[in-house]
């Protein structure tokens, strides 16, 4: 039961079956703009940034970054962190709201596990290319070797980040990707191009939507999904642990592991809807990504501002309260007086109050504000990486070990890198993957719109 | 029979809660002239335990209000009763401050005070004029917001329409925005502050989590309940499936709560932290500190994961229960040792006895008074909630 009339339409302009299938396989089916191909271009050059800086990094080592032995977490770290963070939107989107029975996720869930799969494979590299000594890599798989007793250290959470990352994004993907296979199938049946026919029939793993099939479909979904939420969780949680769990002030506080998790969903949700506003103005699917998908994320960013706002007050308060000098030296005089000032305010401000603007309905309904605010929580989120990565770092107990730290261009580099592999992942999925799962929207056209569903 | 058949308080409820709230101030008077340290720590243990109780069903309100929940909208009127004992716990956690705070709390003390510089320094906030004007501050909010969010749902059933109905959205928003401020403050208040010089970031959040999971499973308990007496009859497995839910998943937060800030703390191991745990983990202690965990995670979370025993009546019945245990575990494992410390018992007690449970059957009583109480006042479903038709026609597929 559904009631259009109290909680709107979710697909918009009246489309049929036919109308969903024809708009969303159009940029499979069509030459690629122009726009695509002159960002694409951009993208690779971006990643030709990056191989060039990894190269340098790997052939001369980290001694190129601008880290020191006080600092020895720099950016490496901080993207790192922000990219897992964006990662995890599309397992928000797809799995949390499915639990919850969110029927407006389906137009929105595909890209957002897409930039799941991309943000993840970003952030995997930075630890990588930290180590060094990049051949060394796999060290850190515990497996019976002939190094003699040379095992990873299973109390260290930095092995823990290893196995929750690579299931995490093995588990991500495999759920994406079975998410697809009944779309591929549809591409088969209506694409002109035989050599489309080909590959995506391939793809689709013989799909021919059974009702059997979708029975074991619709089961292998849940079960994936129901694996995926709690790995989600963890993937964070122990993110937060490869700082919450050491005794530096400013790292170890309870509270770290929730509010990793919360502030990631809170930049993976502002990612989806930077991307998802670019996506509906350029292919025009403003009939499904509509305005109420916008004010609903909008809603939700809104409500984890006020929680990333709590949980930077209670750090502060307990920072005193704790009446531990060291706690009270870092969040007092090196982020909110000091030097850093400009990137902790900057995370104040974008995350805790610039969002509170979503409080005003005439706000969440003005696409170009909303598309402004996304970008500042995503500064912002990237702000306090940078606040717990570097204030913490650069003055501890010792006061002579107290150092500064600036990125040199070839840790810009990297990140640069990391971002064109990231957009050009992002245009290849737009123009070889139905960016919105046709099924699952046809799944609920019927019960959420007011449209003809079928042609007359 | 039709649905919305107008509650009304049986006899023997009223008696059984009057019965239970003389029980409770015979034991608690008792008490008082035995051991005042005990009885006064039982009376926050209580106190903190109802309150979170109506605390947790509010959110579970605001929370179907923003999420736009449909199947929960028939129940809604039984968050609203317990969140009607709002003004009720702010008479008796007043006078446990006034009476009893002395009793609890380390810091009021100013000859403690003068001689440890960690109470100096958090005097600024510790002190008792900036504690009650906190107090009052706190339930201030929470007693209006609930005021009139109840006004505004019950606008609704003689007006019907929409309006009532998004201006109770909004206020559940600001509800919740005023609730992340004010439980923080009040938890760290009432109860971390008794172990004065520990600390950890975490600590409310965890306390809120506890007060959602066993307010949703009290929710359910009593949704049951009038279930059982004819109210309700549009009530379906389907409705109990997602209840268990509700206790099955914020069960599993409150694990990762608890496991979190335990873990943390092990790991790090300063001694001005592991303080806390060291006392609790050690000695007697032990039983009823990992005793918690199995009621409030281990017992729900096997328990509710097949399905057949997850959408069964009795079986929710039953771990409803047993989180209410739990919660009452959980809370005095929190408050006990370091309320009762002191130098002939340098462990705080460690004994549950008649002073345990007959105060916690006279908040018992006055809470049943107050929700029953309320239940009777209103229609027992909001007849013209919008999405009304979907909670008695919800099905799961």
């Amino acid at each position: 039961m559904y009631n259009t009339k109290v909680r709107g339409v979710l697909v918009e302009g009246n489309k049929s079956y036919a109308d969903i299938t024809r708009d969303i396989i159009e940029p499979i089916e069509s030459k690629v703009p122009d726009w695509w191909k002159y960002a694409f271009i951009i993208s690779i050059g971006a990643l030709l940034f990056g191989v060039w800086a990894s190269y340098i990094t790997i052939s001369e080592g980290i001694g190129t970054w601008g880290l020191n032995n006080s600092v020895a977490w720099g950016w490496g770290i901080i993207n790192f962190v922000w990219w897992i963070g964006i990662g995890h939107a599309g397992t928000a989107f797809s799995i949390f709201l499915l639990i919850v029975r969110q029927k407006w996720r389906t137009s929105i869930n595909r890209a957002a596990e897409a930039m799941t799969v991309f943000a993840v494979l970003c952030a995997g590299l930075f630890p990588l290319i930290h180590m060094g000594r990049i051949w060394m890599a796999f060290y850190i798989m515990p497996y019976p070797n002939t190094r003699g007793p040379i095992w990873v250290n299973f109390n260290s959470p930095l092995f823990w980040d290893v196995v929750a990352i690579s299931t995490y994004l093995m588990a991500s993907a495999v759920f994406w990707y079975v998410g697809m296979i009944p779309d591929f199938a549809t591409i088969r049946d209506k694409t002109a191009s035989k050599i489309r026919k080909a590959i995506y029939g391939f793809l689709s793993f013989g799909w021919v939507g059974s009702a059997r099939g979708w029975l074991r479909f619709e089961a292998l979904a849940m079960i994936l999904g129901g694996l995926t939420a709690p790995l989600v969780i963890s993937v964070h949680s122990i993110v937060a642990m490869d700082f919450a769990t050491s005794v530096m002030p400013g790292w170890h506080t309870t509270v770290f592991p929730p509010y990793f998790v919360i502030g990631a969903i809170f930049s993976g949700f502002s990612m989806v809807l930077t991307l998802m506003i670019i996506i509906r103005t350029v292919y025009k699917y403003q009939s499904y990504v509509t305005d109420s998908h916008i004010n609903a994320i909008a809603k939700i960013l809104v409500f984890i501002s006020l929680i990333m706002g709590t949980a930077y007050s209670t750090e502060i308060f307990i920072a005193w309260y704790s009446g531990s000098e060291y706690e009270y030296y870092t969040f007092f005089n090196n982020r909110i007086s000091g030097d850093y000032t400009i990137a902790f305010y900057g995370m104040i401000i974008c995350n805790a109050i610039i969002p509170q603007l979503f409080w005003f309905k005439k706000i969440r309904k003005n696409i170009i504000l909303v598309f402004i605010i996304s970008l500042f929580v995503n500064l912002g989120m990237w702000f306090e990486r940078y606040v717990i990565v570097v204030t913490s770092l650069s003055k501890d107990y010792l006061p002579s070990n107290w150092s500064t730290y600036t990125p040199t261009v070839v840790e810009i580099g990297v990140y640069v890198g990391t971002l064109g592999l990231f957009i050009c992942g992002v245009l290849l999925f737009l123009k070889f993957i139905p960016m919105i799962a046709i099924h699952e929207v046809k799944g609920i056209l019927k019960p959420t719109s007011n449209g003809r569903y079928h042609k007359k | 029979m039709t649905i919305d058949k107008a509650y009304t308080v049986p006899p023997g409820l009223r008696v059984l809660s009057l019965l239970l709230i003389v029980t409770g101030i015979a034991t608690f008077t008792a008490g008082i002239l035995i051991d005042p340290q005990r009885t006064w720590a039982n009376y926050l243990i209580d106190s903190y335990f109802f309150i979170s109780l109506a605390i947790g069903a509010m959110f579970f309100l605001a929370i179907q209000y923003i999420t736009q929940s449909g199947w929960s909208s028939m129940f809604n009127r039984v968050p609203e009763a317990m969140g009607s004992y709002l003004p009720y716990a702010g008479v008796l956690m007043l006078i446990f401050i006034i009476f009893g705070s002395h009793s609890i709390y380390h810091w009021t003390h100013h000859s403690a005070v003068e001689s440890d510089v960690l109470l100096q320094h958090k005097s600024p906030y510790l002190n008792l004029p900036f504690f009650i004007i906190r107090f009052v501050v706190i339930f201030g909010a929470w007693i209006s917001l609930m005021v009139l969010l109840r006004r505004l749902s019950l606008k609704q059933d003689i007006a019907g329409g929409l309006t009532n109905f998004h201006k109770s959205e909004y206020y559940s928003k600001v509800f919740i925005f005023v609730l992340a401020l004010t439980f923080s403050l009040g938890t760290f208040d009432w109860i971390m502050s008794i172990d004065a010089h520990w600390f950890s970031t975490l600590f409310a959040i965890k306390n809120f989590i506890s007060a959602f999971l066993h307010g949703s499973a009290v929710v359910a308990l009593i949704v049951i309940l009038l279930y059982q007496q004819g109210y309700f009859p549009k009530l379906n497995k389907a409705h109990l499936h997602d209840f268990s839910k509700y206790m099955f998943i914020i069960g599993i937060i409150w694990a990762y709560m608890w496991f979190t800030q335990y873990l943390l703390i092990w790991y790090a191991n300063m001694p001005e932290e592991t303080v806390y745990y060291q006392t609790r983990i050690s000695s007697e202690w032990r039983v009823l500190f990992y005793g918690n965990v199995v009621l409030n995670w281990l017992f729900p979370f096997l328990f509710l994961m097949l399905n057949k025993i997850a959408d069964n009546k009795y079986a929710l019945l039953f771990t409803a229960a047993v989180l209410m245990v739990g919660m009452w575990v959980d809370l005095y494992v929190q408050i006990m040792p370091g309320s009762t410390m002191s130098d002939t018992s340098p462990m705080g007690l460690n004994s549950i006895g008649l002073v345990e449970i007959g105060t916690f059957l006279g908040f018992l009583g006055v809470f049943t008074f107050a929700v029953s109480r309320s239940l009777s006042k209103a229609n027992l479903i909001p007849v013209k909630h919008p999405y009304l038709e979907e909670s008695l026609m919800h099905e799961l597929h």
